[in-house]
């Protein structure tokens, strides 16, 4: 029996390239994991944002009704509604003037428990250091 | 913990000041590999400046017209061979910018 | 011996990100490792069907079937990566397996060692 932490780090900036939404979509898709692992075995996954890559945390993102895709907003959501953990960097929405109040904090409207945690990047670096593998997107 | 960062660009990646491991690696791959050969205004690119064990791709400085001669003294020349011993025999997690 | 998972979610054609991660699984497999390759995203067509051969294009048909032969190799696309860009399954090479992205973290849990190489 082994749990292996995965840190999906997301620094690059949304839409433009399908870079950060793939690590939504593929952090997300821990929840299934187990099909393929033995008894026990799992994954548990860590999702940070880090540098511009906080821009993807926004809210009122439109791109579902302007471009027909899913916004990251909604693929964070999601992410919280699985309980999986979500770090913003302070000091990054510190230095791009955002707040707590810009980005998406919670999805009570689907009934997700868990928040997302703004810390500093320390934290974040922790993150990396206790997970088994980076995958830096 | 012992954190090789893959530069694959002829940039300085603003995340390299901030990563911290016990062991660091830079591996410079692609367009990365001018940081090793190229002098802006005379001057070596700043990601050698950082605290770093450094390497550079082979096929990939001749792919560019570079030769051995041609690297930065701080850093070493490897191959895909010695590429997949780094991997596993000298880090254990890996970024690629 | 040890097992090394790389993902690579860059494209074929116009990065050569994919030429460094199968040069690299090639490396690997030479020196008797395993070698788990995943292709998500633009990465997905490397996995297509009938490929040409041009020298101002990269083309990894090729060295991707004789990895497959070592029997150290395993190389398998995002299933819906490679739906959304029209590429099912009749239109996938011999050897390739198709997954959903779980498969990726499932070869990731039991890897010595992760290079997960992002899009362009």
């Amino acid at each position: 029996m082994a749990i292996k932490k995965l840190a999906f780090i997301v620094e690059k900036l949304p839409y433009k390239a399908e870079t950060s939404r793939l690590a939504l979509t593929h952090a997300i898709a821990s929840q299934t994991v187990e099909i393929y692992l033995e008894d026990g075995d799992n994954v548990e996954p860590v999702i940070a944002f880090v540098g511009d890559g906080v821009l993807n945390c926004l809210k009122d993102q439109k791109a579902l009704d302007i471009y027909g895709v899913t916004s990251l907003e909604m693929h964070l959501k999601n992410a919280l509604l699985l309980d999986l953990k979500v770090l913003v960097c302070k000091e990054d929405l510190d230095r791009l003037g955002l707040k707590e109040d810009d980005i998406v904090m919670d999805a009570e409207e689907l009934g997700a428990e868990v928040t997302t945690e703004v810390v500093p990047y320390d934290q974040i670096q922790q993150e990396m250091e206790s997970a088994d593998h980076l995958l830096f997107f | 913990m012992k954190l090789a960062v893959f530069v694959n660009e002829y940039r300085e990646p603003a995340i390299l000041d901030r990563l911290k491991a016990d062991k660091f690696g830079i591996i410079l791959v692609q367009n990365g590999v001018y940081h090793a050969t190229v002098k802006k205004d005379g001057q070596t690119s700043p990601v050698l400046s950082k605290d770093a064990e450094f390497y550079v791709l082979s096929e990939d400085l001749q792919s560019r017209g570079f030769g051995d001669g041609d690297v930065d003294s701080k850093v070493k020349v490897i191959n895909y061979e010695g590429l997949v011993d780094l991997i596993f025999n000298d880090f254990e997690k890996f970024i690629w910018l | 011996m040890g097992k090394l998972t790389i993902g690579c979610f860059s494209s074929l054609v116009g990065s050569m990100t994919l030429d460094f991660a199968v040069k690299l699984a090639e490396a690997a497999v030479k020196k008797g490792h395993e070698v788990d390759l995943w292709l998500s995203g633009n990465g997905v067509m490397l996995g297509k069907k009938g490929q040409s051969k041009f020298r101002d294009y990269s083309y990894l048909a090729g060295t991707v079937e004789e990895l497959l032969k070592t029997g150290k190799f395993r190389i398998t696309n995002c299933e819906a990566c490679a739906k959304a860009r029209g590429i099912d399954k009749e239109d996938t090479m011999d050897g390739f397996g198709i997954h959903s992205m779980d498969w990726y973290l499932a070869s990731a849990f039991d890897a010595d060692r992760v290079l997960h190489i992002g899009g362009e």
